[in-house]
């Protein structure tokens, strides 16, 4: 980006120089044991001039004689020392048992960690800086935090994941996905993207009712707590760049794609056997004309794809005053991910966060931050438009032009190529050139507060949080082009699409706090009201006829085909109260009730309550525990309930109709909407049990937790008859109950702690079990009926059964002594396809996408200035239906696609076991059946690396304060896995099944875009 | 206590500006409507009945693939090589519960359920229009019905125990929580008459184009009599289509929308009205560079006598046509485009006047009125051929009447519902997808009278939704 030159030479602009008549101060900081301590405060008192300590604890200022320099670090006791005759001012910070440790932010309300009685994951901002170079937070989630599912979405630059915190507490789409608040602003899933990394400061997973329960009626599924960072009082500007730069590319199949010699052979075979084509160019190809295919074969793998870049430079300046402090950042992110000619994902970003103090009792803030992301996008959908498809169905004997006798392209009028539109018909190169499609996503937050300190007791704060997207995607097909050609007129040529959509949400909040505390009591009451507004405008429009493929905007269009907008509008008004309290930080109680209010109920449905209790326990702080290796143990528990309206649309109880699908002579009356005024929340009860183990000065943690989760009158469209001819054949109701439960460990331990050398290692494991309960019981039998979901591949629900259970028929393999394909009835009984018993013969199997167990473990070490980290994820236990490898092992019916080598080992003699079905049997053998049903195991390194702090002493001379460069790979290496393909599955097809419609992520193979690998390279620079 | 005068001010002041919120809890939707007040006025019904109208272009339905299927089913087409193998297994006849063809039913009883609504509102309706958009809702009602009883259950004429076997649910109110059990064949066609002879009493006489009139229930009803063997009936309600069959002068024209000529029942296809490229269910692309899906067999198109020009509708229904390879075939061009266009637009035909001719011609045969029965086919073949076939007698007249039905409805959604009602087999020759009978053939050749494919799965979705239906025979 042009504008890092710009960055540069503001930064040494505003680098102040050295002042005179002041003498250097410099020393190390430890803490007691000896280590050194990072990031210590030191200031000279009376003044803004300060400076932090180094990764090795050592700092430098300058300071006049008799001036006295504070340090001060949370969770030490602040030191002071006056400046002498002595340069050198060695400091040993004690620990104060006082200031809390570490403060976990929940969003209503932030605990210090040691009264926390919540189970809560925090990911901290100095982790995230050392994680996956992803541009989407979530992804950086996995594997980080016990209990919380992370899927990525696909490997699309700018993807994001699909989280599940404690498995899936609702059976509908989109309903699964945990709250998302940044600054005390919702944002969706899909939209994460929007914000850096480097903004973060800390990402808090509230996972039980303790906390959650404060969100009330949109915490059923966990609540992501974001914050950013902001600035630090009486402290200089601090001034960052990050700058990074990698290549990215796909990882290799772990399968290979025939040669045009293979294919051509394969096609001959299969031919012969009576199963084939017999005009496929291996059945009426000459020896001459094969030896052509084979002279002009193309890699089209090769030619599709390509290796990627990614690019990331951040900018950032931090620091305060006495009385305000300012945080500002600037970003820029690009990955063009792997297909060649799309430019992939690009992303701009700027924040200011500030705070003052503007009177003794009034504080007032404001973040402002705005996010531009681009992306190119290529068409994710399971057809010949997929360019990811395209690799594997295109036979390496089709050449991407039209080829004369001596393999040279054939030329148009205009002296261009010919574009051969293979078997397929059309050709992923051409559309990719010739079929733009862009989306830009414009993302504002606003965040103001005012905080009004009545005494040292109470206070009031209130803020408004407001989160605007714009988004727009553009559509273009060229006029003239191969798509335009198939759908479009020739009268018209050419046909662009421009849809979007504004989306404001706001929030307004405010709280009133009372908290006391001395040396043995501490209490902390809160009363909130907030109202939550919601409002999408959206609008799509489409004209075709263009004189010129550059001619993009629709008033160049010769007629307009369609135009609509449509808007929608949900309100949420909440009543809350929380209260915690603690003796001795040794017996801890919390408790919290909300009333939350939605207009997307009926009128008799609109409110519900949700409470929580819970108690905790420190063993070692009572007076009688006297192991000293023991610093921690606290047992908590809590119960509570949380709501859920995800699934829901915003009028969902009212029977509505639409007129927007005309016919001949106006408008029609179509049905959109079926009514159910007895629409309410769908409500979730938490239990919770849980130990937090310190060990060796809390060297070493450990967390274990318990829980199950109960899900009751579930939002689901209840599936009507197919004769009822309703909208959706379904209608929005609350029947059906879920059960999820689990356990999950957290271990982490600083095995090497010298100020020299040291290694950390850590991880975390979480299992996972969930049953559904009840379901609707339409014909009365007394057992729920099953239901079949709408957006997914071959699952049933059906009580009493696991969530998601594939729901298939079962294949046995082929019969040895003919090759055909078995099955196996209903009762286990072995026979081929046409001696099925009437009836449905599918079972519900053992199986499904969601993982038993996940988790991830990370490694650090570091040496002086060196540093290595690397971090696993990994996944057992789950299921993928794998519609690639059946395509790519078709049994001879998809002859005209390419296919994997693997397709030779078709049974061909009696006796042959182990095979792939005899190709005359391919009907039989490609049914809808478990044949392509497999584990998805896998241990992947997602992270690895090496680092290096640039010692002081070669900054001494320069302003520079700190230098950090790293290496960095993602996705090198896969251990574990069986699967044919990457196992790391989210998406099937985008245009199938999006994201935000998906029920059962990970379920099938569809052509998504592919899990990528990189290599990346980066320097930290502060000053 | 200092500043409590000014703290309080601001609470005062914040509190009440969020206390009006709780009122924002009622929202009505913006881009929809309440059902009940979208059937009150005269020209809330028009709309009403519209949307049944509308609804009929269901994707699979008239809008899409029941476009092709009925034909893909029987001896008319061929899969190409050339393809997607788009409804394929519907032509090898592989289809079993778990692929069946569960979008039709869907689509036709969407249409039953927005008739049923309107005829539910039209009761508290007191307007001119209230027979006239009543007539129409209950002939949609019964078209859609019929259109399911046909595919998924026997025809009354197909087979001695057919009456008596499995129908269809007959659906008669809006109520989406009944689990209907489904109706036998012969109650299910009892309905059918039901609905359309009051249709026919109430609708009117003319109605604007893409609705049906009084004319196109006349079709439905002769269409409805043939197939339950109640041969004078037919009769009677053909006789009550007046509509003249396209002249031959016209029958190109009729498929490339320069002519309306012989159409009672059509829906014109018009950007940013319909604009449905529904030709896409036989091919893509132009006529030199043709995807097909399906072409011509090698013998339906012989029987149209080739391009000697004496069936003027060899050149209305199939196209010569070669791929980008320089393969040619018989490529289907009744949905292929207008004029020159290969775009796949173009109206949407479902009632023809010669089908009352054609019903009427072979009930008339079946009463064993040939001398009456050989002069209505000859009414229409002499708007076919310049030199037209005549004077058959006896089976030769059947079979002629049979044959001129094939010709006169290739490609247009009839050819397998005549096969099963005539107790016939499928029996498709072994040529090729290619024009010269090259090339390679359908996998599957024959279709016994017998074989329960003759009647589609009910889809195994369709049976866990509804625990009261019972699947057809065989599957």
């Amino acid at each position: 980006m042009k504008s890092n030159y710009t960055w540069l030479i503001l930064m040494f602009f505003s680098i102040t120089v050295a002042l005179a008549q002041e003498k250097t101060v410099s020393g190390n900081i430890s803490d007691a044991s000896g280590l050194p301590l990072p990031g210590v405060n030191v200031i000279i008192k009376g003044t803004s001039n300060g400076t932090q300590s180094d990764f090795d604890g050592n700092y430098t200022l300058q300071a006049n004689n008799g001036q006295t320099i504070v340090f001060s670090y949370v969770g030490f006791k602040t030191d002071e020392a006056v400046v002498g005759a002595n340069n050198s001012i060695n400091i040993v910070m004690q620990e104060d048992a006082a200031v809390l440790e570490e403060v976990v932010i929940t969003g209503y309300g932030n605990r210090g960690k040691d009264v926390l009685v919540s189970a809560v994951s925090l990911v901290t901002s100095e982790e995230i800086s050392q994680l996956v170079s992803t541009t989407s937070v979530d992804n950086m989630l996995q594997g980080k935090a016990a209990g919380v599912q992370v899927t990525a979405a696909n490997g699309k630059p700018g993807a994001t994941a699909f989280v599940r915190v404690r498995g899936t507490t609702s059976l509908t789409a989109g309903a699964s996905s945990p709250l998302y608040i940044i600054d005390g602003a919702p944002i969706d899933e899909e939209d994460l993207n929007a914000i850096s990394n480097n903004e973060i400061e800390s990402i808090s997973i509230l996972k039980d009712a303790a906390t959650t329960s404060q969100y009330g009626s949109r915490g059923a599924n966990g609540v992501v707590v974001i914050t950013t960072k902001k600035g630090k009082k009486n402290k200089d500007a601090v001034i960052k760049l990050s700058s990074r730069y990698g290549v990215t590319s796909k990882i290799k199949d772990n399968f290979k794609m025939m040669n045009t010699t293979q294919k051509l052979q394969y096609e001959r075979e299969l031919y012969l056997l009576g199963a084939g084509s017999g005009n496929s160019p291996g059945v009426i190809s000459s020896l001459e004309e094969r030896q052509f295919l084979i002279d002009n074969s193309i890699d089209w793998e090769d030619r599709i794809l390509k290796e990627g870049t990614i690019q990331s430079n951040s900018f950032s300046i931090s620091g305060g005053e006495e009385k305000s402090d300012y945080y500002f950042s600037v970003g820029h992110d690009r990955n063009t991910g792997i297909i060649q000619d799309v430019s992939g994902f690009e992303r701009i970003n700027a924040r200011l966060n500030t705070n003052f103090e503007v009177k003794s009792w009034l504080d007032v803030g404001a973040s402002v931050a705005y996010s531009r992301a681009l992306s190119d996008e290529p068409r994710d959908r399971n057809n010949v438009q997929n360019p990811f498809r395209a690799y594997y169905d295109y036979n390496p004997y089709e050449p991407e032009f039209i080829l004369d006798e001596n393999g040279s392209p054939e030329l148009d009028d205009n002296g261009d190529p010919l574009w051969n539109f293979n078997h397929t018909g059309f050709l992923v190169t051409e559309a990719i050139a010739t079929t733009p499609e862009i989306e830009i996503q414009n993302i504002t937050f606003i965040n103001t507060y005012a905080k009004v300190k009545f005494n040292d007791n109470w206070n009031f704060r209130t803020q408004f949080s407001l989160n605007h997207e714009n988004y727009r995607r553009e559509y273009y097909v060229e006029p003239g082009n191969r798509l335009d050609f198939f759908v479009g007129d020739p009268n018209f040529p050419g046909i662009k699409s421009d849809n979007g959509f504004q989306e404001v949400d706001y929030t307004m909040s405010n709280t009133l706090n009372y908290s006391f505390s001395n040396d043995v009591h501490s209490l902390n009451v809160s009363a909130l009201y907030e109202y939550n507004f919601n409002e999408f405008n959206s609008y799509t429009l489409r004209s075709r006829g263009f004189a010129s493929s550059e001619l993009t905007t629709q008033i160049n269009a010769a007629e307009v085909v369609s135009a609509s907008t449509g808007r929608n509008r949900v309100t949420l008004v909440s009543y809350g109260a929380f209260a915690n309290y603690d003796y001795k930080q040794r017996y801890i109680v919390g408790a919290s009730i909300r009333t939350d209010g939605s207009s997307n109920f009926g009128a008799d449905h609109q409110f519900g309550t949700f409470y929580s209790g819970s108690v905790g326990w420190n063993v070692a702080k009572e007076e009688f525990f006297n192991v000293d290796w023991i610093n921690t143990m606290k047992f908590r528990a809590s119960y509570g309930t949380v709501g859920n309206r995800g699934s829901l649309g915003p009028y969902g109880p009212q029977g509505t109709v639409g007129f927007g699908n005309p016919y001949p002579g106006g408008s029609t009356t179509s049905n959109v909407n079926s009514p159910n005024e007895d629409l309410k929340w769908e409500s979730t009860a938490i239990v919770d049990i849980g130990l937090e183990l310190g060990l060796f000065n809390n060297r070493v943690t450990a967390v274990v937790d318990y829980y199950r989760k109960e899900t009751t009158d579930l939002l689901f469209q209840v599936p009507a008859a197919d004769e009822s001819g309703i909208p959706g054949f379904s209608i929005n109701s609350n029947l059906g109950k879920i059960e999820n439960k689990g356990w999950e460990f957290e271990l982490n331990a600083d095995i090497i702690r010298t100020p020299d050398l040291k290694w950390t290692v850590g991880g975390n494991i979480s299992f996972l079990e969930n049953k559904i309960l009840e379901l609707p019981d339409n014909d009365g039998d007394g057992i729920g009926d099953d239901i079949e979901p709408g957006d997914a591949f071959n699952l049933i629900f059906r009580e009493g059964e696991a969530i998601n259970a594939f729901f298939l028929l079962r294949y046995d393999g082929v019969d040895p002594e003919t090759g055909r394909p078995l099955y196996l009835d209903a009762d286990g009984n072995s026979m081929f396809l046409d001696e099925l018993p009437e009836g449905e013969n599918r079972v519900l199997l053992d199986k499904s996408p969601i993982a038993k167990f996940e988790g991830g473990f990370f490694s650090t070490i570091s040496y002086k200035g060196f540093g290595l980290r690397t971090d696993f994820v990994y996944k057992s236990g789950n299921w993928i239906n794998n519609f690639v490898q059946s395509n790519l092992l078709s049994d001879g019916l998809s002859i005209a696609d390419n296919q994997a080598v693997g397709a030779f080992n078709y049974w061909k003699q009696p006796g042959d076991t182990g095979v792939l079905p005899n190709p005359i049997y391919g009907i039989e053998a490609q049914q809808s059946s478990d044949r392509f049903l497999q584990k998805g195991d896998f241990v992947r390194l997602r992270n690895i690396t090496l680092s290096y702090n640039v010692p002081k002493i070669f900054l001494e001379k320069t302003p520079i304060n700190s230098i950090r460069i790293y290496a960095q790979g993602q996705n090198l290496l896969t251990f574990g896995s069986s699967f044919f393909g990457d196992p790391e599955v989210g998406i099937s097809s985008g245009e199938t099944i999006s994201q935000g419609n998906a029920i059962a992520p990970g379920e099938a193979t569809l052509y998504s875009y592919p899990t990528t690998k990189s290599y990346t390279f980066g320097v930290d620079i502060s000053f | 206590m200092k500043y409590l005068y000014k703290k309080s001010i601001l609470l005062v002041f914040i509190t009440s500006m969020m206390i009006s919120c709780d009122s924002n809890l009622d929202q009505l939707p913006f881009d929809s409507f309440a059902t009940e007040n979208a059937f009150v006025t005269a020209s809330d019904f028009e709309n009403g009945i519209r949307g049944v109208y509308v609804a009929l272009l269901g994707d699979s339905y008239y809008g899409g693939n029941f476009l092709a299927v009925p034909d893909v089913l029987s001896d008319n087409v061929i899969t190409t090589q050339r393809g997607r193998s788009t409804l394929r297994n519907l032509h090898e006849w592989t289809y079993n519960a778990a692929s069946g063809y569960r979008g039709l039913y869907q689509d036709a009883y969407t249409v039953i359920f927005n008739a049923n609504q309107v005829l539910e509102f039209i009761d508290g309706f007191e307007g001119e229009s209230k027979d006239n958009i009543k007539g129409e809702a209950l002939a949609l009602r019964a078209f859609a019905h019929f259109d399911l009883v046909r595919t998924f259950a026997k025809i009354p004429t197909q087979s001695s125990d057919a009456n008596g076997s499995l129908g269809i649910v007959y659906k008669s109110n809006s109520t989406p929580s009944d689990l209907l059990p489904r109706e036998s064949v012969a109650d299910s066609y009892q309905y059918i008459i039901d609905d359309l002879e009051l249709a026919y009493s109430l609708i009117n006489a003319t109605n604007p184009e893409a609705r049906l009139n009084k004319e196109g229930v006349a079709i439905l009803l002769s269409r409805a009599y043939l197939y339950m063997g109640r041969w004078q009936d037919a009769i009677n309600a053909a006789n009550n289509v007046s509509t003249n069959i396209a002249s031959r002068d016209n029958v190109v024209g009729v498929w490339e929308d320069s002519s309306q000529e012989g159409l009672v029942f059509w829906v014109p296809n018009e950007t940013g009205v319909i604009d449905s490229n529904i030709g896409v269910q036989w091919s893509q692309g132009s006529v030199a560079n043709l995807i097909p899906e399906y072409a011509a067999t090698f013998e339906f198109n012989a029987l149209y006598g080739g391009s000697d020009g004496n069936d003027i509708r060899r050149a209305a229904y199939i196209i010569d046509a070669t791929d980008d390879s320089g393969l040619a075939y018989n490529g289907v061009k009744k949905l292929l485009g207008r004029g020159t266009q290969t775009n796949g637009i173009v109206d949407i035909k479902i009632l023809r006047a010669a089908e009352a001719v054609l019903n009427k011609a072979e009930a008339q045969f079946m009463l064993g009125s040939e001398g009456p029965a050989r002069q209505t086919l000859n009414s229409l073949r002499s708007e076919r051929y310049i030199n037209a076939p005549d004077n058959e007698s006896g089976t030769a007249l059947r079979d002629a009447i049979r044959t001129e039905r094939r010709l006169e409805f290739g490609f247009e959604y009839q050819r397998i519902f005549d096969i099963k009602r005539w107790g016939l087999n499928v029996n498709r020759g072994n040529e090729g997808d290619l024009s010269d009978g090259s090339g390679t053939p359908s996998i599957v050749l024959n279709l016994a009278a017998d074989n329960f494919r003759m009647q589609l799965p009910i889809d195994q979705s369709s049976l866990i939704v509804n625990p009261s239906l019972q699947q057809n025979p065989g599957y």
